[in-house]
């Protein structure tokens, strides 16, 4: 007599929930422009019970165009190739059990040729120390929802301090293609909720930048009539969906789609409301991220596109970035 | 674990401290450190004298800052020069320049509103690109630095605004930032 084996069932991950693995990487990927101040690097979010998270990411991004003020798509002219290239280092570290900090500084390559003009630098970017409260005890993704409570999400409050580490307009530079930050601390108010019932996920993150008001002597290295300039409030704002699958060994393959809206408000100067400065972006990504089955590495490549049309951003160049990153969470 | 966060914690403070330049940004200061200049000696400051210069214009003219100062074949009251690069920032700041500066001093005087096109590098590329950005045949006179000679004459740099009064005087030179600074000084300047 033969007895028939069973199927092979799938057995369910360990609920070490990452938070969203887009997430991980908070509010991302929207601020380059060697132009316009950029080389912001990303702030971490660690995992539930886990005690660290080392994160190694790099970043490609590229031109092409930008929108003007009025919001319509202009390309850049011809001959030009811009781009930026950011190696980002992040620690996340638990201090209690809903407690977290984390540190993410990038070092910024700029490979710029803009018409005629060829230039290429490199330099520190604007580094990010963030802390996070997580508004949860329990782990909060379910593979089944039976009852209201597993419709909980998982909730994160955050505040990040953007301190410019970077090389700004005010710093000893020739000219704007040196810059790799904007030369100002910045205070956000962040929130992430997350929500996964397996295989699905979505995640919602959003932060309320104020840049803090700093005296200016310099400009591009020529020292000036000191004043005092102040950017305008940031709002920087993601939604993503993202499906999981698990593979008989039970690591993860998630792949994800995310719109993004960032806008800065007019900036002062000494006082004085900058009618030319405020800004504007939308984008969409897309990421496929690789987890093993204890969740303690992932790997991951995310391709932020700006469509290069009217009416998808202002005062800002638009970009295509792709980033490949890699992260160990230490239990 | 505990030997890996070592090794992290010590690239990233390295990493930090690595680089110069921070504590102008980390530590920002509001001393006035402008060089001390003598009034009516040539150079890039304000109140010495811009040295001539020429250039051609991107409908293949010569422009030459003598001629419209005083004494030349056609001067004028005030001579700005914006250096732009035909980005967003350059582009909002000559915007507002054309839509809200220049038709409060329409009336006042005469000036030149040059746009010195540091990038495009011949006369053919500016032209392509003042038309791109909708500036032909506007009040503005496109110039082509095209071996960025005049950008470094007076020390410009994406966003500067020069403005230099009938007898050669340079009286602002810095980034256009509001548009404030060049109002005041084109105020203080026109008839």
């Amino acid at each position: 007599m033969t007895t028939r084996s069973s199927p092979p069932v799938k057995r369910q991950p360990r609920l070490l929930c990452l938070p969203g693995v887009v997430a991980l990487f908070f509010s991302g990927n929207v601020l380059a422009a060697s132009c316009c101040g950029g080389g912001s690097s990303t702030s971490l979010v660690l995992p539930k019970f886990s005690q660290a998270m080392i994160d190694v990411s790099f970043d490609y991004e590229s031109y092409n165009g930008f929108w003007k003020s009025d919001g319509n798509w202009a390309a850049d002219p011809t001959g030009s190739d811009l781009k930026q290239y950011r190696l980002n280092l992040g620690y996340a570290q638990r201090l209690a059990p809903r407690w977290q900090a984390s540190i993410s500084a990038p070092y910024v390559w700029n490979q710029n040729q803009y018409a005629s003009f060829e230039r290429n630098t490199d330099g520190m970017g604007d580094a990010k120390l963030s802390i996070w409260y997580e508004q949860f005890d329990k782990i909060a993704c379910v593979w089944k929802v039976k009852d209201w409570r597993d419709l909980i999400p998982a909730v994160y409050w955050g505040g990040t301090l953007t301190v410019p580490t970077g090389t700004s307009p005010y710093d000893d530079v020739t000219d704007n293609f040196d810059i790799t930050g904007l030369g100002f601390y910045r205070l956000d108010a962040n929130v992430l909720v997350d929500k996964t019932v397996y295989p699905w996920n979505a995640t919602f993150s959003a932060s309320y930048g104020k840049y803090l008001e700093r005296p200016v002597n310099r400009e591009y290295g020529a020292y000036v009539e000191p004043y005092d300039k102040q950017r305008g409030d940031r709002l920087n704002a993601s939604l993503s969906f993202g499906y999981t699958y698990f593979t008989d060994n039970m690591e993860s393959l998630t792949g994800t789609v995310a719109y993004s809206y960032l806008q800065e408000d007019e900036a002062r100067i000494d006082g004085v409301i900058d009618t030319t400065s405020a800004l504007r972006k939308r984008s969409i990504a897309t990421t496929i991220a690789w987890a093993t089955d204890d969740r303690d590495w992932v790997t991951k490549i995310t391709w932020s596109h700006a469509p290069a049309r009217d009416g998808w951003g202002k005062n800002f160049p638009a970009t295509d970035v792709i980033t490949i990153g890699v992260s160990h969470v230490l239990r | 674990m505990y030997c890996v966060k070592q090794w992290f914690g010590l690239v990233m403070a390295l990493s930090l401290v690595g680089c110069g330049d921070l504590a102008d940004d980390l530590n920002p200061s509001d001393h006035d450190q402008r060089p001390a200049v003598t009034a009516g000696t040539l150079g890039n400051q304000p109140g010495q004298l811009a040295v001539d210069f020429s250039l051609a214009t991107s409908t293949a003219t010569t422009f030459q800052l003598s001629n419209h100062l005083a004494g030349g074949s056609q001067p004028v009251d005030a001579v700005v020069l914006y250096f732009t690069m035909w980005c967003p920032i350059c582009l909002a700041h000559s915007d507002h320049m054309f839509n809200s500066v220049i038709p409060q001093f329409q009336a006042r005087g005469t000036v030149v509103y040059a746009l010195v096109d540091y990038v495009s590098g011949s006369v053919v590329a500016s032209r392509a690109a003042e038309m791109a950005n909708g500036y032909a045949g506007s009040v503005f006179v496109t110039l082509v630095d095209d071996q960025r000679a005049v950008m470094d004459q007076f020390n410009a740099a994406m966003g500067s605004v020069i403005v230099i009064a009938a007898d050669g005087t340079i009286v602002m030179n810095e980034d256009y930032r509001n548009g404030d600074a060049l109002m005041t000084n084109l105020d203080a300047l026109l008839p």
